[in-house]
């Protein structure tokens, strides 16, 4: 959204993960409650994304795309470090909420796993009723059609362009401090996990959400089936090897929308 | 005009002497350099080092110094990869002129800087790394190891493994050197015992999801699961596994370094009966291990952990080059052969003139209740093997599963 919306890609999105990771970890550490720390460490981060699109991605919208770039990199750098300097460079583990494991198709599986399949699937369902039935998704959706017009007929753009990178920020907090119990939590998390979404964005096609689904249950798929015949360490390079073959079809991924890139 | 002359060459002496003062009253400097990862998987492990050596400096410079020189440390960061450990290493010496390097973290790296301190003949200690090259084909004159490499690992864990914990094992391990080299050593050592391999899998280094790899190991059905990880993977394996049921499913082992026991107290449940080489513990209530570790403790405000490592190797050092009488690489490295300290942390340690590695004890510890609890005391002269400098430690080697009836 950020990407369909404001045109930047932002390579600030990782640390935003690692963010609501630590800010999960702080808040858990007051209130001894992880189901808490979801909802007060993604509102704590979106507060961080909305100060920060204001004080330094607003003056740069009408800039080459660029600009956004390299500035997301320089705030990615920022905050990574800023995390060090606070925390520590340590990993750190966060203990899941949902313990013990549950017998499944001749394997023993997490239970957490299984309350992650479930919460991500419900987040997905939130966020396309989000997008399709809420007049403020809407407003989002014709703002990435045209915002001059939506700006000409008295929506205030930047307000929601504030508010979409707020969203935005809470979405990938949210994400790191599910994702903390399974992958723990350090500094550098987030650069390791933006490769990964990168894939998935690429692979979807940039600006569509749809496809970006699509992509990760693909590449998700992949992993895990393909785990099964080779090598695990192998994967990866299986992963990409999708990715190349699927742009070289498909250049603008899956369900890319014309002009995006270009 | 002779009294003008005389006035000016009086002038000049006295400028000169001014000059001169403050250089003559400096102590002289004598530079040594830290080398490790200072962010990143194996982070932790750099932290100590530093501290180590920092410890040991501030002893040394309280004496004054080595050699009347004060020592001075200059740390870099070799971000857990060879190529830029190079660079750094190649800078402290090129560029600082220390006259020890101690490091490096990660045996990839540690292998890498040796090259750099074979050819510009420096004082090399490494106190963390342990891949089994080191001391055979990659060995040189001015390399010198207080860490117990993968085969002296191997040789003290396989037995206390086939005798009290089962002889179906499965070796996993991170992969790379170090991995490698500790899967390879053990897998030796297992089947010279008698024990039986029953599967064998590397993960690449700083993986962030291993679940992937449970699948092969629970078909293969091990009485035992041998860990050859260490740093943040360690940690993250551990909660996987935990989480998959497979801690309480198998006996859990792990080498030298497997986990910093400053995290234990964090992931004791996972950890809860596992068996870990160390070579120390402040957990250990060994007199002069609690000795070190309090005095560590006093200076940083946490417990000491692989730094006693980094600790010796700078006072190995200065004993050298004190018996050396200079700082020449040659004279300091030859001083350090069959070099001895007594009433270390470990009890005596003394560094073997063949392949310049320090014969020392090892314990075996078990977690229990979130603490290390020593199991068993191997003597450093039963692990340490035959000196094999030059020669392939891993000719005639192969993963090969051997399947037992």
């Amino acid at each position: 959204m950020i990407f369909g919306l404001l045109g930047v890609m932002n390579f600030a999105h990782g640390e935003l993960y690692m963010l609501g990771a630590y800010a999960g970890i702080a808040v858990i550490g007051v209130t001894h409650s992880f189901w808490v720390a979801l909802i007060a460490a993604p509102l704590l981060v979106a507060a961080l994304g909305a100060v920060t699109e204001v004080a330094t991605l607003r003056p740069l919208y009408r800039r080459e795309p660029l600009y956004g770039l390299i500035l997301t990199f320089g705030l990615a750098l920022v905050f990574r470090e800023g995390a060090r300097q606070i925390w520590g460079g340590d990993m750190r583990r966060v203990l899941p909420p949902v313990t013990g494991s549950t017998p499944l198709l001749g394997m023993t599986y997490p239970n957490y796993r299984l309350f992650l399949l479930g919460a991500s699937s419900a987040l997905l369902l939130l966020i396309w009723l989000f997008f399709t039935r809420t007049r403020a998704g809407v407003l989002v959706r014709a703002a990435v059609q045209d915002a001059e017009m939506l700006d000409g007929l008295g929506v205030n753009v930047p307000r929601l362009f504030t508010l979409t990178f707020a969203g935005s920020a809470a979405l990938a907090a949210l994400a790191g401090l599910l994702l903390a119990p399974v992958f723990t939590v350090y500094p550098q998390m987030g650069v390791e996990m933006i490769l990964l979404a990168f894939i998935v964005v690429i692979l979807g096609g940039m600006g569509s959400m749809g496809g970006s689904v699509v992509a990760a249950l693909v590449i998700g798929t992949a992993q895990s089936l393909f785990s099964l015949w080779m090598n695990p360490q192998r994967v990866a390079i299986a992963i990409f090897a999708i990715m190349i073959v699927v742009l070289i079809v498909r250049p603008r991924g899956f369900f890319g929308r014309e002009g995006v890139l270009e | 005009m002779k009294r003008i002359a005389s006035a000016v060459v009086l002038t000049t002496v006295a400028a000169l002497a001014v000059v001169a003062a403050p250089a003559v009253s400096q102590p002289k400097v004598v530079k040594i350099g830290d080398l490790g990862s200072k962010v990143g998987v194996f982070e932790g492990y750099g932290k100590y080092q530093t501290m180590g050596i920092q410890m040991a400096v501030e002893e040394l410079n309280a004496k004054g110094g080595v050699l009347g020189h004060r020592i001075e440390i200059l740390s870099e960061d070799d971000e857990t990869k060879p190529a830029p450990a190079v660079r750094k290493a190649e800078k402290l010496i090129l560029q600082d002129d220390v006259k020890l390097l101690v490091g490096v973290v990660s045996s990839g790296a540690t292998m890498a800087v040796m090259d750099v301190t074979k050819k510009h003949k420096t004082i090399h200690w490494n106190s963390v790394s342990c891949a089994e090259f080191m001391r055979t084909t990659k060995f040189h004159k001015y390399y010198f190891s207080n860490q117990p490499d993968s085969r002296m690992q191997a040789n003290g864990l396989a037995k206390y493994i086939v005798d009290k914990m089962g002889k179906r094992v499965y070796i996993f391990y991170t992969d790379y050197a170090m991995g490698q080299s500790d899967g390879r050593q053990f897998k030796t050592a297992l089947e010279k015992l008698g024990g039986e391999v029953v599967g064998v899998a590397g993960a690449p280094l700083d993986t962030k999801d291993f679940s992937p790899w449970f699948g092969a190991i629970n078909q293969a059905a091990p009485e035992v699961l041998f860990l050859a990880f260490a740093g943040t993977d360690s940690l993250r394996l551990m909660t996987q596994l935990h989480s998959f049921g497979m801690t309480r499913k198998y006996k859990l082992a792990g080498i030298d370094c497997f986990l910093l026991q400053q995290d234990l107290p964090s992931i004791a449940e996972p950890m809860e009966g596992f068996v870990q080489l160390n070579h120390f513990s402040a957990y250990n209530p060994d007199k002069s291990m609690q000795a070190f570790n309090a005095k560590f403790r006093k200076r940083f405000g946490v417990d000491a952990n692989i730094a006693a490592g980094a600790y010796d190797a700078v006072h190995f050092w200065a004993a050298a080059v004190e018996k050396a009488t200079s700082f020449d690489p040659d004279r300091v490295a030859e001083a350090h052969e069959g070099m001895c300290r007594e009433e270390t942390h470990i009890g005596r340690q003394c560094i073997r003139k063949e392949d310049h590695q320090v014969v020392m004890d090892m314990h075996l510890y078990q977690v229990k209740g979130g603490k290390n609890i020593p199991i068993a005391r191997i003597a450093g002269t039963d692990s340490i093997g035959e000196p094999m400098v030059g020669r392939d430690p891993v000719e005639g080697f192969s993963w090969e599963i051997k399947k037992k009836n």
